[in-house]
């Protein structure tokens, strides 16, 4: 501890200016980071003519919520891109944190034959592009007549965040004493008690984790959803944004608020979960 | 003894049936999705099978694979894909330290400035994609806006997305936004976890700032430059939805890379056996490359 501090100290008195020119690096690289960001949000409180015209500001010199009107006033499609997204999401997150907490489990600490085998199978699979799995997918849910449908994306979306979280369970649950588990079998706890009133419990960090990650993983999925989903009523927002462009000339302001809308909930997930997800990435990739 | 071996055999046995029970959804759900679909491309890769005309695949051996490399088209996707992959590979990997190496040697307080580097990961690429489009458009774009009006360098203003090299140096600048903080976070977790007296006895040595870095922070850091290293080869060949939305595979084919010509391939001409046998030559190329990046870190 001391040592720590005789490091610090020293490192204070030798780099004064070098942290004001470090601190001033971070601000603009801050400001880089966060300027598409920012224009998405700005240009959506615009009146249109204050985004295409020759004097155009990136601050809003006003601020005008007529663009979020208009999308809850005049456009159903928003509405069911959102409402897609929102059912996509939710059910393939609560999926993967059953699955993964099931599987999690099993992988850390109930040995079976071919367990290694199988885990190794499952992130070899994470290696593969998904264009090489998409043509059989689209063939099999083009037969069993999946196109189109919320649950035919959830299960492939799923398919593709349960190898990365079941990893990072795995890991979590490898940290859980032994002990614990000892003490609740001689207790009389069958195998599924245990897991339920002692593992979960202990693991609750890592199930935070795996909901953030599989959550925005989900909601930006792009490939699978424009893949296997032609008809507007089955989109979700991540490719309906993408086909907004023409749509009754270019309404940039409208755009921007949907831009902004759909980014929302991702972002307000990463500012409050920012810490777990940061460890937990960490953690998973470690190991990984 | 002996019964109690017995009893830890038997309730051995109990605790596998449960991880063998446990494992199943998960397990199911890979195979249908994953290990079926990756067999089935396989077979498919070696017959005729265009899912419009085709009731069925045809066998034709090879020939999906030998018409691949004879594919102008897709030789030169492929040369897209690897001068992406360097650029990318490079400007991530340094963005990357760089920013760790900042929230790393920083002395106050970083909370803010991570949330800024780090924001960008859970962004939707499709979304930052569309912004960056916009962003780049000669007329109404920020960039130009920021060269012309701010910085008086109209000269500088420039077509972005429709001229060489400026759609290539686009997509990769777009790329790089969207993951350099995911590098950051495991760089930083690398230099985390170097031991704090390796540095004190950099600082006794005399060995400061970038020496300290150069002669002992960077050397120990191997085992993250393997992960990360990884993470960014697997990232740019994987490379798809920055070019199909920022620049659209343009000018010509300029920005066309193979993940986006497999996919044209496969779902616009529904040449699908052909299409997955061009993804399965992404699939070699892709994990080469990790065992080679895994050696040669073993190695050095």
């Amino acid at each position: 501890m001391t040592n720590h501090t005789n490091i610090l100290a020293h490192r204070k008195l030798s780099m004064r200016p070098g942290q004001v020119v470090l601190y001033a690096a971070m601000l603009l690289l801050s400001f880089v980071m966060l300027a598409p960001i920012m224009l998405a949000l700005f240009n959506s409180v615009k009146l249109e003519n204050q985004i295409l015209s020759a004097n155009m500001t990136f601050f809003p010199r006003s601020i005008h919520l007529d663009n979020y009107q208009y999308i809850l006033e005049r456009s159903a499609k928003y509405g069911t891109y959102f409402k897609n997204s929102l059912v996509i999401t939710l059910t393939s997150v609560a999926l993967t944190l059953v699955f993964c907490s099931l599987g999690g489990y099993a992988f850390a600490k109930l040995p079976f034959k071919g367990r290694g085998l199988m885990l190794a199978i499952i992130l070899f699979m994470m290696t593969f592009p998904l264009a090489v799995l998409l043509i059989p997918i689209y063939i099999m849910e083009y037969n069993l007549k999946l196109i189109n449908t919320n649950i035919g994306l959830i299960l492939p979306i799923v398919s593709t965040v349960v190898p990365f979280c079941l990893f990072i369970m795995r890991g979590v649950y490898m940290e859980v004493p032994d002990e614990l588990e000892e003490a609740a079998t001689i207790d009389g706890c069958s195998v599924f008690q245990t897991w339920l009133r002692i593992m979960l419990p202990a693991a609750k960090g890592g199930l935070a984790i795996i909901a953030i990650i599989s959550f925005y993983n989900v909601w930006g999925e792009y490939m699978l959803s424009k893949t296997l989903v032609t008809r507007e009523s089955a989109m979700t927002i991540s490719v309906g944004v993408t086909l907004l462009k023409g749509e009754g000339g270019w309404q940039f302001g409208v755009l921007g608020a949907v831009v902004t809308i759909a980014m929302l909930p991702p972002i307000i997930m990463f500012m409050i979960f920012q810490k777990q997800l940061v460890s937990g990435v960490m953690s998973g990739a470690i190991k990984g | 003894m002996t019964t109690k071996g017995y009893q830890l055999s038997r309730r051995q046995r109990i605790k596998g049936r449960w991880g063998m029970l446990f494992v199943t959804p998960a397990f199911l759900l890979s195979t249908v999705f994953m290990v079926y679909p990756l067999l089935y491309s396989l077979y498919i890769s070696f017959t005729r099978y265009n899912f419009a005309f085709d009731p069925s695949p045809t066998f034709i051996g090879l020939e999906n694979y030998i018409k691949a490399f004879q594919d102008k088209a897709f030789l030169d996707s492929m040369q897209v894909t690897a001068i992406f992959s360097v650029l990318y590979f490079v400007f991530v990997m340094i963005g990357g330290l760089a920013l760790a190496l900042m929230l790393f040697y920083a002395k106050g307080r970083t909370g803010l400035f991570r949330t800024a580097f780090f924001l960008p990961i859970v962004v939707p690429l499709s979304l930052s994609s569309f912004i960056f489009n916009w962003m780049l458009q000669k007329n109404y774009g920020l960039v130009n806006y920021f060269l012309a009006d701010i910085l008086n360098m109209g000269h500088l203003t420039n077509e972005w997305l429709s001229t060489n090299p400026w759609a290539m140096i686009s997509i990769v600048v777009v790329s790089v936004w969207g993951s350099v903080g995911f590098e950051a976070i495991l760089f930083l977790n690398g230099l985390q976890a170097l031991p704090g007296d390796m540095l004190e006895a950099g600082i006794v040595d005399g060995s400061r700032g970038f020496k300290t870095l150069y002669h002992i922070i960077l050397p120990n850091l191997r085992e993250t430059f393997v992960v990360t290293g990884i993470w960014a080869i697997l990232q740019a060949l994987k490379v798809f939805i920055v070019p199909s939305l920022v620049t659209w595979g343009g000018p010509g084919t300029a920005t066309t890379v193979m993940y986006m010509y497999i996919y044209r391939q496969s779902f616009t001409y529904l040449d699908m056996g052909y299409g997955a046998a061009l993804g399965f030559i992404l699939s070699v190329i892709i994990l080469g490359l990790s065992l080679l990046n895994m050696r040669l870190s073993k190695r050095s």
